[in-house]
Formats: C-alpha cells, structure tokens, sequence
C-alpha cells in the first residue's frame, strides 16, 4: 500500500492561485460571497496563505499553499464523534459525509485550518458537476460512504482528499500515480496537475525511488507545526 | 435555566407563579426531549433532500466527454488549453474543466489561474441574451438599468441600425478590447475596408510607451524576453524594473512555468533583482527587494550603465559591431548627473548598491533588464523604456539564447488588399482623446472594449464619461460591463469558448506558436461570433472592398476564415485535434534591425528628462504618489464578474471581493491611520473611498491600489466592490507615444 504524501516548494511558488481554482473546479466547491468571506464561511478545499514578517525594508513575505496536510497522526480524527473522518490505509485523511453530524469538533482540533463547514446548499446550478458519478464503485479498502460533490451536502465538514478518487480510479486502470522528476507525470492531484510552476509533487512517500522522496532526501524540508506531533504528509521546501 | 440552577437541596424553594414544581433532572429531560424534536423538525424541513441526491445523481452519469483543444483569452498570453466536456445520460451538456494543452511547447503544457475562469466567462450569469436597443430617454452610464433601458430586437434588426450609421468613415471609431487574434485580424480589415483610420487598440494604454522606447532601438515591435531557450540555456540574472514578472507581465504562463525552471530545475539558480516601489509578488519571489520612488526606473537604469560605461564591463563586441550612437550614450551615460551617487538621491536605492547590481548585471551572462508597465506609464515613459532596454545591448543580450529574441510569425494565408479604401489603420491614445473632443467622432463601435475602466479620469462626470454619452455607441461583447452601460446597441457576441479562430504566441519564445479556437459548445443564447458580426455588418454597408477574402456565408464564415488563415501551417483536422502548431527552431544571431541604420541605436536625446522624477513629500496638498498594479485574477477581458477570481483576488493580503488602498505602516502613522480604516483618497482629479491595508513592504509616500475593481455595470459578482483608482488619476501624456501615464498623479488621505 502506497503512503501518499505531497511536496511543495515553496522556492518555485508565486502564488498564482491555479492550484486553489483547479481544486474549485475539480471538486465543485461552491464559490463564496463577501458577506460569507467576512464571516469566514467559504469553503477552500485548498488556500494560499501570505504570512509576513520584517520590517520595512527587510521584508519577507511566504506565500503558502495549503492543502490538508493529510496528518499521520491526524487530530480531526481523534475527535470526531461519529467515526466520519477516518484515514485510509493509504493515508489519506477522508470524510465521509454521510457519517458527519457536523457538530465542528474537527474543525477546531485541526491546527492548519484546513477544515470547511458546508453552511449552504449549492445554489448555482451552473456550477455543478453531473460528470461526477454518485459514487466511484470502487472495491478500494477504506472507501466507504457516498461519492458526494455533484451535489453538495449542506451541514458537515468537507476537505481536501488528495483527489482520491483520481488515484484510486488511476490505481483500478493500472496507471501510474504521482510526479516524475523528469516531468512526464502519472496521475496526479488536481492541484498539482494545475501548477505552471511544478512547485507541486506528490507519490509515495515510501517508495524511495518516486519524486517526492528523492526531493525530501536531496533538499531540506519543513513541516508545519511539527510541534503539534501531527506528522503531516504535505512537506513544504523552504527557499 | 436561572430556575433549575437554584432548585438545589437547602435552598429556599424559588417563588413560582403558577405552582408548577419541577426538579432540575426533569427539566433537563424534558428541555433535551424538546430539544431533539424541535432538532428533528428543523432537520426535517431543512433538510428533506438527505436521501433524495443518491436517486437523482443516477440520472447524471456521464454518457461522453470529450476533451477539446482551443486557446484561452482571459489575457493577452492566449494560452492552449484543453476543454473537458460532458454529457450525461439524461442529456445535460456540460463544460466543467479547464487544463493545459501539452501540445503547446510554449509554456510546457502549463496555463495560469486565469484560465480556469473561464468556466464562469461561459457560464456567466449576466450575459447577454439577444441584441439590446436602447430605448429613448434613457440615460447612460452608471444609472443604467439593463431590465428597463433597453428593448430586445432582432439580430437583423439591430445590424440595420448599426449599418445606417456607417455612412462617413472619418466619423467612426472603433475601439478594440481583448479579442482572438483571427478577430482583431478582421476588425483591422474591416477598418481599412471601411477606410477609418480611427482605430485604437485598448492594449496600447498599457503597452504604448513601452513598446515605442523598444522600437526607437531595434525598430521591431515583437522584442520578448526568452529566459529560457530551447536548449536549455537560461537568462542568469533578471533585473525586474517595477516589472510583475509572475504576476502580470506577458506572457503569464510561460513566465511562470519558466520562474520555476529557472529558480530549481536548472544547475545555475538565475538571480532576480527587483526595484519596485511595492513588495509585489515578483519583488517577495526575488532574491532582493530595492524599494526605489516610483518613476525612477529609468534613471536607475541608467545608472547601471553609467557604472557598466565607466568600468568597461560592456559588450564591446556588440557595441561595436551592432550599434548605432553608442559613442553619444556612453557620453551621457558616464556624466556625473547620472552617477549612481547622484541618481541614489532621486531613486533611493544607495550607491554602493546601484554599482553592486550593476556589476554583477554586466558579468552574468545572459542577463535581461525588463521593463515592467510601472516603469515606462510616465511622461517620459518611452524615454525610461528606451534607457531601460538599452542595458540589454550594454551586455550584449540582444539576438542571443536567453536574452532578448524577436517573435516569429506564423505563416498565415495572406488577405487580398486589393480594393480595400486606404492601407493603414489605426491611432493612439492621446490622437483618440483629441479627435473626441474635438468632436469628430460621432460613432464608435466597441470590440469587447473596456475602455472607461481602464483610462484616466474615469470617474463619474469625468471627462470620458462625458465623452461616452454623447457618441452613438454600439458594444460587442458577451456580457455586462461597463461599456454596455453606454452602448445604444449591444450585440452579444459568443465567448471564446465559443468562438472559431486562431491565435498566434505573443512575443518570448522567438520560434511561432499558433492556436485554435473552435467552439467547445454551440454560442450560447443565440449569440453570434465576432466574425460572423462583422460579415454581416460588411454586407450590410456600402463598403468598397468585401470582407472576406474567401467565398463563404454569414454562418459559416467564422470557420471558413479561420480555416482558410491557418491552411498553410497544417491540414484543418489535425489541427482542431491538436490545437497547436508549432514553427521552427528560432535562429539566433541575426541582428535583422527595423531601424533606418539598420543597427541597434542608443538614443541619447532628452534621457536628461528621466532626472525630474516627482519625489514623493510633504509641503505640497497631495503629498503621497498613487501607484496602481494588476493582480494575477484581473482577468483582462474587462469584466470581472467572476466569483473564484473574486473571492481570491489579493493573495499577498489574503483577501477577496475587493481592493484596498496599501500603505507603508509609517505613512499610515503619520496620517493616522489604522488598519482596516475607512479612507478618502484625493486627487486634483476627484475622490474615491477605500479601506486601508498597512504593511511593511511599502516605499514610505506611496500608496498602491490594485485595478480591476469598482465596477458599476457589470454583474452580480463584481458590481459595487472595490474602487476604480483611475477615478482620480490625471490624464498627462507621454510624448512618443500618447500612452496616459498612470503613475505620475499625487494624492492625499484621510480617514472617512
């Protein structure tokens, strides 16, 4: 079984937003309104966060993309009530939103916010994705409960899931998953996919021959809020 | 609960009106009891449609998808892009992703955030859905009312109205926006088979100036900064003047795909140097940050020479061999005024540093100084661009793998001109302005145009806004914008997503990249191609040359001429499952100069002017300096009514649906002001309100305000958000070019 993990480097990012957008897209999360972004009710699977520092003129500014970090030792799942977040032997941190009774509790125990309450119906017709099946079929070992984006649930917790349903659907066909040094790629992440810079990587983090493991093995790396004994997945490549 | 929480053992028993007694246990039970029911009956209401989806998503399986090549426009780049497409068993149609087209070597497959959007240019719910005439008595401008001002007529009906217009060439202007490169290639030849000279190309308020310093060099208009060539050979070292490399500088995906080469995948990182006024992304991306006074661009360049010159660390080959006047430059250059001690006062970047960056420009080859819109949108805007690209020749970049390449051309289809009335077309910004208020014009027709967003003095009862109501216009475009809000009649033309046509690369790669547009679905709402537009607008007026240099007919000509254009690079099937063709390898080394010496020309004439930068100061009434900048999701067709654009728009403040007006933290302390303040900012032009944002990666008296919103006509999802800061910029013109300079306006703030 694979251990999907993501490596972005953060030397290459410029902070275009194509991978917050492909996600959009991707998985047909509603888009927001200001009221709601006041009131930090929009739903971003995926953000770029700027965090500043310094003072005038020595100034430096991190762009961050921020997927869910997919934890090893994710507390969402710690504290969800209802087993709806669970992770799969593969790692990825799923929800599943049949399960979720959208009590939030996960929502406060993730220490990089990477956690949605679905405070609406979709109301834009235009945007939904009939493409989406309602549910893969998939005989994968974890997946259980509804493929649910056509339709968006309102009243529980969403987040990113590494574009599972890519991988898995990749895995059933015998394709090749994850980023290639030499850029002739498998399947990948939405995200990734979108990036124009490749500051994006991801594969199998125990594979020592894939990209993902090579670039952690040959540059330094940084995890957010280790300290936390999270474990996270998505590794970050400072510049 | 105030009264179980004091039925306590011991405690006096609580005074109860109606002598009901009930023991906190009960109450908890009785209260949870109600609770879960009242819980199950809102869950019930609100949610009737738990079990409902699973039944009607089985209705929705996917029956085909296609993924179909064509090209983007949501900014001049006009990226490939492959369009995936579905329709399902209950026979809905549905466009839902947009991705790169790994056919194109141009930027590798990659598009940028832009593209993306597109979904909801298609799916905009404000377009238009059939011709509009204006009723009389209505009034233009920020009062329209598109429910109530305008009556709905016929496509032949609307064509007729336009057609009676055109009855004096030297009457008409056309204005022309972002548009497919097949469009802009018969808006051209409708104008010159028309006979107006009166064509203004809306790219050139941005590009102008900057092109015409190009030109008075090389005398060629299709100079690009290559970065990396097709053997690998990458640019060392980018001197970024107040340029958004990879924020907004075209062409946008390559320079992004080509930013993360250079910065890792490469054996040599490439250093990035930028000055710039605002820690802007490209800046924050850098190695180093130089804050300098806005303006000062172009004598900082010269600067760098003036250090390049006196130390002998130029090309000298090149100089020697390739150029034109390079003794009277290197004079100027090496004089003391443009000393990096004296050009340190007005730029403010110290002397010691201007000489470092200039050394190492000059010794790591190849190296390109690029000039961004913020530099060369002055007075002496050509001047600065001119002093600017000078540099490239100084260290030999020119014509060479890495440095500067010139665009080649597909080779198209030539269009007959015989019978067209006259052989040239087309006007600058400032002739424009003139011919209008001279009152020349008395018609316009507007190509997707954005015009009153994007000139000076925007604002309401402004100058333009004058100018617009009192001219017969007829807008063409897909959906509400601003300009509609002026048009007497408005055509809705499809999207590009709609749309037959090619496009060719903007200058960067040297080699010749063509794209197609082919429609990914049928126009929507019965809207038309721009060129089937314009086929039936020749036929209607007494033109005295046709159109169409082919035989063909008003629906099918958008194919047939795109078709017709693009024979000569391969055959029309495989180009419309490819979506790309790609020319030969670029050669190097050919120094073909458009100059009248045929070389490369220092111009030394007037660069003194490039010293009387504006500092910013007190003891004037507008003591700060207004720079504006574009973000990565303006989108550049002029609408912005786009919610994922939106919703993200400002990424270095993490903030959306709007733009604020950035101030360095010690200007804002003297003004006091806060974060997040409510501020009036003040020009001689006028006033605009906008919320304060207050940083550290600011040059202290320059206050920077993104463009792209305050839009008052174009939708749901842009309209009363944000400010325009064209409202109060002043119109000033730079000499050679008649481009506005946008950054030269002084303003003051206060709190609201």
């Amino acid at each position: 079984m694979a251990n999907w993990g993501m490596v972005i480097d953060l030397d290459k990012c410029v902070g275009c937003q194509a991978c917050s957008l492909a996600c959009k897209a991707e998985n047909n999360v509603p888009h927001g309104s200001p009221h709601e972004q006041k009131r930090h009710h929009d739903i971003y699977w995926h953000k770029v966060i700027a965090a500043t520092e310094g003072e005038y003129p020595s100034v430096n500014t991190q762009i961050i993309p921020m997927p869910c970090m997919h934890c090893d030792h994710p507390p969402c799942v710690n504290v969800c009530p209802s087993k709806a977040t669970y992770k799969r032997s593969d790692g990825i941190v799923m929800q599943n939103f049949r399960r979720c009774i959208g009590c939030r509790y996960c929502i406060v125990a993730c220490p990089y916010g990477a956690r949605n309450f679905n405070f609406k119906d979709q109301v834009d017709e235009e945007y939904q994705r009939p493409d989406l099946p309602e549910d893969l079929g998939l005989s994968n070992e974890g997946h259980i409960g509804p493929w649910p984006y056509p339709h968006r649930t309102r009243g529980v917790v969403e987040k990113c899931t590494y574009c599972f349903h890519r991988v898995d659907q990749a895995l059933e066909n015998g394709e090749e998953v994850g980023s290639k040094l030499d850029g002739h790629h498998g399947v990948l992440p939405a995200c990734v996919e979108a990036c124009p810079t490749e500051a994006r990587y991801f594969g199998d983090l125990d594979e020592p021959e894939s990209a993902v493991s090579k670039l952690l093995a040959s540059r330094t790396y940084i995890k957010l809020r280790e300290e936390m004994a999270t474990s996270p997945k998505t590794t970050y490549l400072p510049r | 609960m105030s009264q179980a929480a004091t039925d306590k053992p011991g405690s006096p028993e609580p005074k109860r009106s109606n002598g009901f007694r009930i023991s906190r246990r009960a109450f908890l039970g009785v209260s949870g009891a109600a609770a879960a029911v009242v819980l199950a009956v809102v869950l019930a209401l609100k949610r009737p449609k738990l079990a409902e989806p699973v039944e009607t998503q089985t209705d929705s399986v996917v029956a085909k998808q296609d993924l179909i090549p064509t090209s983007c426009l949501n900014c001049p780049t006009r990226c490939a892009i492959l369009v995936r497409k579905v329709e399902t068993t209950a026979g809905k149609t549905k466009v839902v992703k947009i991705s790169g087209n790994s056919a194109s070597t141009y930027s590798e497959g990659k598009c940028c955030s832009r593209s993306h959007v597109g979904l909801q240019v298609l799916y905009n719910p404000d377009r238009f859905p059939h011709p509009l005439v204006r009723k009389a008595g209505t009034e233009k401008g920020r009062a329209v009312d598109y429910d109530n001002d305008f009556e709905e007529e016929d496509w032949g009906g609307a064509l007729d109205r336009i057609a009676e217009r055109l009855t004096s060439p030297d009457k008409l202007l056309i204005l022309q926006g972002l548009n497919t490169t097949s469009n802009e290639d018969l808006i051209r030849r409708f104008a010159l088979a028309y006979g107006t000279q009166n064509l203004f190309d809306e790219e050139g308020l941005e590009t102008a100036a900057d092109r015409k310093g190009k030109m008075l060099a090389d005398g060629r208009s299709d100079s690009g900064y290559e970065m990396v060539s097709e053997d690998g050979t990458s640019t060392k070292y980018i001197l970024a003047f107040s340029s958004g490399i990879v924020e907004s500088e075209r062409p946008l995906a390559r320079n992004l795909r080509l930013w993360g080469k250079l910065r890792r995948e490469l054996p040599n990182k490439t250093k990035v140097v930028s000055f710039d006024p605002r820690y802007s992304v490209t800046a924050s991306r850098a190695d180093e940050w130089l804050p300098i006074n806005p303006g000062s661009e172009g004598a900082l360049a010269m600067a760098i020479a003036h250090v390049i010159l006196s130390e002998g660390l130029h090309d000298a080959d090149f100089t020697n061999d390739h150029t034109e006047g390079f003794n009277g430059y290197s004079t100027l250059a090496r004089t003391q005024r443009f000393s990096p001690e004296s050009v340190s006062e007005i730029s403010g970047v110290p002397a010691d540093t201007i000489r470092r960056v200039a050394r190492e420009f000059a010794q790591s080859k190849p190296a390109v100084a690029w000039s961004g819109e913020a530099a060369t949108s002055w007075p002496y805007g050509t001047l600065a661009s001119h002093a600017i690209y000078c540099l490239n020749a100084l260290v030999g970049s020119i014509d060479v793998p890495g440095g500067i390449v010139y665009q080649q051309q597909p080779p198209y289809a030539a269009m007959p001109t015989e019978g067209l009335a006259i052989t040239d077309t087309g006007i600058t910004f400032r002739e424009m302005a003139d011919l209008l208020r001279e009152g020349a014009i008395d018609t316009a027709i507007g190509f997707n145009s954005n015009l009153i967003m994007s000139v000076p003095e925007s604002k309401e009862d402004g100058k333009w806004d004058k100018v617009l109501k009192n001219l017969f216009y007829v807008h063409i475009g897909p959906a509400r914008s601003e300009m509609a809000a002026y048009a007497d009649i408005i055509l809705p033309a499809c999207t590009y997503l709609e749309d037959w046509g090619y496009e060719s690369a903007i200058p960067g790669s040297g080699y010749a990249e063509a794209r197609i547009k082919q429609p990914v679905i049928e126009p929507r709402d019965g809207s038309r191609p721009t060129a089937r537009i314009l086929f039936d607008l020749a036929t209607r007026t007494p033109l005295s040359a046709p159109l169409s240099p082919i035989e063909s007919n008003s629906e099918a000509f958008a194919e047939d001429f795109a078709k017709y254009r693009t024979a000569p690079l391969m055959g029309w099937d495989d180009f419309k499952d490819s979506g790309v063709w790609k020319g030969s390898s670029y050669s190097y080394r050919n120094f073909a100069f458009g100059t009248d010496s045929g070389k490369f020309e220092f111009h030394s004439d007037h660069l003194e002017r490039l010293l009387n930068v504006g500092l910013p100061g007190e003891g004037t009434d507008y003591p700060l300096k207004l720079a504006i900048y574009r973000p990565v999701l303006e989108i550049r067709s002029g609408s912005q009514n786009f919610p994922w654009a939106q919703e993200m728009y400002l990424v270095m403040h993490g903030r959306g649906w709007r733009n604020l007006v950035e101030i360095n933290r010690e200007t804002a302390h003297e003004h006091g002001i806060g974060e997040g303040d409510e501020l009036v900012i003040e020009s001689t032009y006028g006033e605009i309100e906008g919320e304060a944002r207050v940083l550290e990666g600011m040059r202290p008296g320059v206050v920077t305000i993104a463009t792209g919103q305050g839009h008052f006509a174009s939708g749901r999802f842009a309209d009363g958000m944000g400010m325009n800061p064209n409202d109060v910029i002043g119109t000033e013109y730079d000499e050679e070019s008649g481009q506005p300079s946008f950054f030269a306006t002084r303003v003051s703030i206060r709190k609201a």
